[in-house]
């Protein structure tokens, strides 16, 4: 199975090549907001430096979010239009799981937050099992304060990770949390990205272009303001 | 030949179209978002934005579909790159960018406006320059010459709001939907054009523009007359609007010493503009261009079009190209 992968959730673009089960090779540079100018570029060079042709790729996978709208508009763009011109599938794997993936072997429950402004994160429970990790309800939009205060009541020492972590380290001083240093371990995994689409391939868990669709969690402000009104 | 497919998604419209050697237009789908829009009474960036990504790709395989190509058969792939809201730009340029990575052909980011105006000169692209051209739209109110092609003198521009802006205002103020142009087009039909003298801003001043004193105008005669003819409102107001219109880009003609008159975008499907401006041209002896009703609004013909121009004066655009917001309409050479 000949994979291309990349999430666009984050301030991050994540790049990500996957052959018959094995990575490649991966990319990862901080963005800012300049997914659109980097994500093309990237991708193009990593499959030069893997001598890969774009025309013998299987499958696209996509990081779904939750994250920067922007960002992962241009990420769905820019799988849905690829995997259409090629005539293949996509697997969309959510932003948060693609963070949580790597830490299987940690042996307890994680949980993954990620930055989703205004003072808010975008949030996941995870427990790790054998087939990999399991998530444990829906995926929450909440204040870091909210969530934190949750975890302190919970004695399960579970490990948080992502890069809410970074914007709020004030709320989550007490948790612990993955070393802020370590850059790679907060972001979406590309790696972890590739090997997740090979696996659902291989169930025939995959979707047409057209189907794949962005986690975006929040309405438009219009939209919530509408609401609001009642009208 | 060359076959180039076009990408817009700088506003409300998702579009694409293929055109072949930057004049004939093998085919252009428009899908439009104003069903989701109006309720809000307007463009909603983020509502565009998510639309955009669930619509771009339908409207690009029935693009292809139209024009009996397949995604082989293209020789670029192209997609405005401003003016416009920056999350919806982004859509298209990252579809398009996707298209020629994935196609190994090359990409090319268009200038909206270069866009409008190009949609005009596709009714007759031998025309002799230079051209006074007037675009019109709800985000811009500008003239320019084309002294030679990909050369652009901007003459003129509005100070305040675009002519499409202060249409959407007038109908709101008239009670009338969204979008405001058609609605008063229709609206004026029925009204007296003579029977409220609204102010016509600026119209001797220079060749900028001035939309929003005339709004107030509008907004203040209601208030004060709340018994009056919404049809006579509508008339009288987009009388004045023509008047200047019109009247400015003679005046640019006679400065830039263009025998032809060029107008492109969204207001440029008004009726009454189309009227005024083809008597004009004829009283004063010049050509009129204006692009057919499904030119006038944003499309991606424009933007195939202009591509094919800018493909051979500059070459492509780097896949590392984004979107710019505020994008101007500069000379390139
Ligand atoms: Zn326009």
């Amino acid at each position: 199975m000949s994979i291309l992968g990349f999430d666009t959730a984050t301030q991050r673009v994540t790049v990500g090549l996957g052959l018959g089960g094995q990575v490649l090779g991966t990319r990862s540079l901080a963005v800012d907001r300049q997914h659109a100018e980097q994500l093309v570029p990237t991708i193009r060079d990593l499959c030069q430096e893997s001598s890969i042709e774009l025309s013998s790729l299987e499958v696209i996978a996509v990081g779904l979010g939750p994250g920067l709208f922007t960002g992962l508009r241009v990420g769905i763009t820019t799988a849905r239009t690829m995997a259409q011109a090629l005539g293949i599938p996509v697997v969309g794997v959510s932003s948060l799981d693609l963070v949580a993936h790597p830490l299987v072997g940690i042996g307890r429950p994680v949980v993954v937050v990620a930055n989703a402004r205004r003072n808010e994160i975008y949030c996941a429970r995870y427990i790790p099992t054998k087939d990999g990790m399991r998530r444990e309800g829906d995926y929450e939009v909440l204040p870091p304060d909210v969530l934190a205060a949750e975890l302190a009541q919970n004695d399960d020492q579970c490990l948080v990770v992502g890069d809410g972590v970074l914007t709020h380290a004030d709320a989550f001083a007490k948790c612990d949390c993955v070393e802020s240093d370590d850059d790679q371990a907060m972001y979406p995994s590309a790696a972890s990205l590739v090997a997740i689409a090979d696996v659902r391939m291989r169930r025939q868990e995959f979707c047409d272009p057209c189907d794949v669709h962005a986690l975006y969690l929040r309405r438009s402000d219009a939209e919530i303001e509408w609401d609001r009104k009642g009208r | 030949m060359t076959l180039i497919l076009g990408i817009e998604t700088s506003c409300d419209e998702t579009a694409a179209a293929v055109v072949e050697n930057g004049r004939l237009i093998r085919s252009s789908v428009i899908s439009s978002q104003i069903d989701l829009h109006a309720r809000f009474g307007g463009v909603v960036p983020e509502v565009a934005s998510r639309a955009h990504v669930e619509l771009i790709n339908s409207v690009i395989a029935e693009a292809l579909a139209e024009a009996d190509v397949q995604f082989g058969d293209l020789d670029a792939v192209a997609a405005c790159q401003g003016p416009g809201l920056i999350g919806a730009l982004l859509v298209g340029v990252s579809a398009a960018k996707a298209l020629a990575l994935t196609l190994d052909v090359p990409y090319v980011g268009v200038n909206h406006l270069e866009g409008h105006l190009h949609a005009a000169w596709l009714q007759d692209p031998d025309v002799a320059l230079p051209l006074a051209v007037l675009l019109v739209s709800g985000g811009h109110t500008m003239l320019v010459a084309v002294v030679e092609d990909g050369r652009y003198k901007v003459l003129g521009q509005t100070v305040d709001d675009a002519a499409g802006e202060a249409f959407d205002k007038v109908a709101r103020i008239c009670g009338l939907g969204y979008p405001g142009g058609p609605a008063i087009d229709r609206l004026a039909k029925d009204g007296d054009a003579r029977s409220i003298a609204f102010p016509r801003p600026m119209i001797s001043e220079g060749l900028d523009f001035s939309f929003s004193g005339l709004k107030t105008a509008v907004l203040n005669h209601v208030r004060r007359n709340p018994e009056v003819d919404v049809r006579d409102v509508a008339a009288s107001f987009q009388e004045a609007v023509v008047d200047v219109l019109v009247h400015k880009l003679l005046v640019a003609a006679d400065n830039s010493a263009a025998a032809t008159l060029v107008m492109g975008g969204g207001v440029a499907a008004n009726s009454r503009l189309r009227e005024r401006l083809t008597a004009a041209g004829e009283a004063s002896g010049r050509r009129v261009l204006v692009p057919s009703m499904d030119l006038c609004t944003d499309n991606g013909v424009m933007i195939a079009a202009t591509a094919w121009w800018r493909l051979r004066s500059d070459g492509p655009t780097s896949l590392a190209g984004g979107a710019n917001p505020s994008l101007g309409l500069v000379s390139t050479r």
